[in-house]
């Protein structure tokens, strides 16, 4: 049996919900509240302790790390493949995975979280693991400070041009046909846009409207609401 | 044709010698010696603009991030199978490499290189340090750097450091209490990852990794240590980190099966 704890159609969870759809797979629908802070409630830390969504439940056993949760759909359900045509395109799929967790989210969490935390996130702080503490109090507390923010925007004026870049050299992020690597990026990619100082470039705003018409996309994206709530992403790298 | 452009078999640089001795497959290496700084020089930036180490190039394609280079590797050649068949120990397998790449080799890295380098930038003019650095292409990478020519890391981020090292230990002893290995009961990239980085864990005396504390890491250290692609992999470096990994195995008392490889 498989479930999924997620926050709704946008960010990480936004990916595994189109994956879910690509795959056609059928699954238990576990929404969070991400307003009331439910991702910090004792019975979902007992799944992952750093209160991050989303989290697969297979048989069982909790999947946390959105990248690898596609993967497992992936190698779980192959069709239709997904992760690339071949293994240069696998590899871009792979580079792709750790891009945007080492460097995009991080650097998307710091410039949302030094724009005003809600205060209710304090709910359950405590509770969470030290680094995961230490980076909620430091969005909580306008904490950030003028030159992690300037550095969270050198990296995303870069990731401005990174785009550009590998969609100038393939018609998708993973090659020439729609990928996971598309699925991965897609909802942080299309934040750039309201916190990069640098605006995305022509063929990022043409590959985003492409992903937006994708069936699979579309059909997650018509379940979003109005009201966001402040999601804080991973931790940006400590040690170059 | 498969270059790989690195330092010693150690940490990242190390990661892709391991596999490929492991996955047995020949490639040409070249030695980039970060004693001298190398990748940060003009020739090395042609290859990697971003002045990082390793580099993996094969037919033309060219790999700078380790972790899916080693995926590249075990997807594109034949060899023993360094990924486990199951999507749960795949997962599983992926999860150990992320954990490694975002909180354990940051932390070791820091730790480690704020013992060694800034003797060393200490002893060079504030002019010289500052052209070294100039030559660093990216600003994260910058400012790392800055901190150790400059003796500046805050001695917080470096407690806080050495705190993740300790939990990782802990964390990678419970799970080879369940399997033989990381990601199951075969050799994998996790444990490829992980060796690269913990190899010369039980003769370092900063953190707690003997038979009693953590029975099940040195249970496994021995296990990998034994493995002749291990071995091969270690006998490549110059010096320092061959005779090291030799002592390591000693400690371990593990027999070394592979005297000499080709480079």
């Amino acid at each position: 049996m498989i479930a999924l704890y997620h926050g709704g159609p946008a960010g990480h969870s936004g990916s595994v919900l189109v994956m879910l759809a690509e795959k056609g797979v059928e699954y238990e629908d576990r929404r969070l509240d991400l307003g009331r802070f439910e991702q910090h409630d004792e019975a979902f830390l007992a799944l992952n302790p750093e209160g991050m969504v989303p989290v697969l439940v297979v048989d069982g056993r909790p999947l946390t790390e959105t990248a690898y949760i596609l993967h497992y759909l992936e190698e779980r359900f192959p069709e239709p493949r997904l992760d690339g045509a071949n293994p240069r395109d696998r590899y871009r799929t792979h580079w792709w995975d750790k891009y945007v967790e080492g460097h995009l989210a991080p650097a998307l969490a710091i410039v949302a979280g030094s724009r005003g935390a809600p205060a209710v996130a304090a709910a359950g702080v405590t509770r969470l693991t030290p680094e995961r503490r230490a980076l909620w109090i430091k969005a909580l507390e306008g904490g950030f400070s003028a030159d992690e923010i300037s550095g969270a925007q050198t990296t995303l004026g870069r990731a401005v041009d990174q785009f550009e870049r590998a969609l100038d050299e393939t018609a998708w992020l993973n090659g020439e046909t729609f990928g996971m690597a598309d699925i991965l990026a897609f909802p942080h990619a299309e934040r750039l846009g309201d916190l990069s100082d640098v605006p995305p470039g022509a063929r990022t705003l043409a590959w985003l409207e492409a992903v937006r018409k994708r069936p699979s996309v579309a059909t997650v994206l018509a379940q979003r609401g109005r009201e966001t709530a402040f999601a804080l992403g991973p931790e940006a790298p400590r040690w170059g | 044709m498969l270059e790989v452009y690195t330092w010693e078999p150690n940490a990242n640089s190390g990661k892709p010698l391991l596999c490929l001795k492991e996955k047995q497959v020949e490639f040409t290496y070249h030695y980039i010696d970060m004693g001298k700084r190398e990748q940060h020089s003009e020739d090395y930036k042609k290859i990697n603009p971003q002045g990082t180490i390793p580099t993996v190039v094969h037919d033309g394609f060219v790999m700078t991030e380790s972790t899916p280079a080693n995926e590249y590797i075990d997807d594109a050649f034949d060899g023993p199978s360094l990924r486990p068949p199951d999507p749960f120990w795949r997962w599983r397998m992926r999860q150990v490499m992320r954990y490694m790449d975002n909180i354990v080799c940051p932390a070791l890295a820091m730790v480690a290189s704020n013992q060694l380098a800034p003797p060393n930038f200490l002893k060079m003019s504030e002019e010289e340090r500052r052209r070294e650095l100039d030559k660093i292409p990216t600003p994260e990478r910058r400012k790392t750097w800055e901190m150790l020519m400059f003796n500046t890391t805050p001695r917080s981020d470096i407690e806080e450091s050495k705190r993740r090292i300790e939990v990782a230990i802990k964390r990678f002893d419970a799970l080879l209490k369940e399997t033989p290995y990381l990601a199951g009961e075969e050799f994998s990239l996790a444990d490829v990852d992980v060796m690269a980085t913990f190899y010369g864990l039980p003769l370092n005396n900063a953190f707690e990794v003997d038979a009693e504390a953590t029975p099940h890491l040195w249970h496994w250290l021995k296990r990998c240590h034994a493995r002749p692609g291990i071995q091969a992999a270690f006998g490549l470096g110059r010096g320092f980190i061959t005779k090291r990994a030799a002592e390591v195995r000693e400690a371990l008392g593990v027999e070394t099966v592979a005297a000499e490889t080709v480079a």
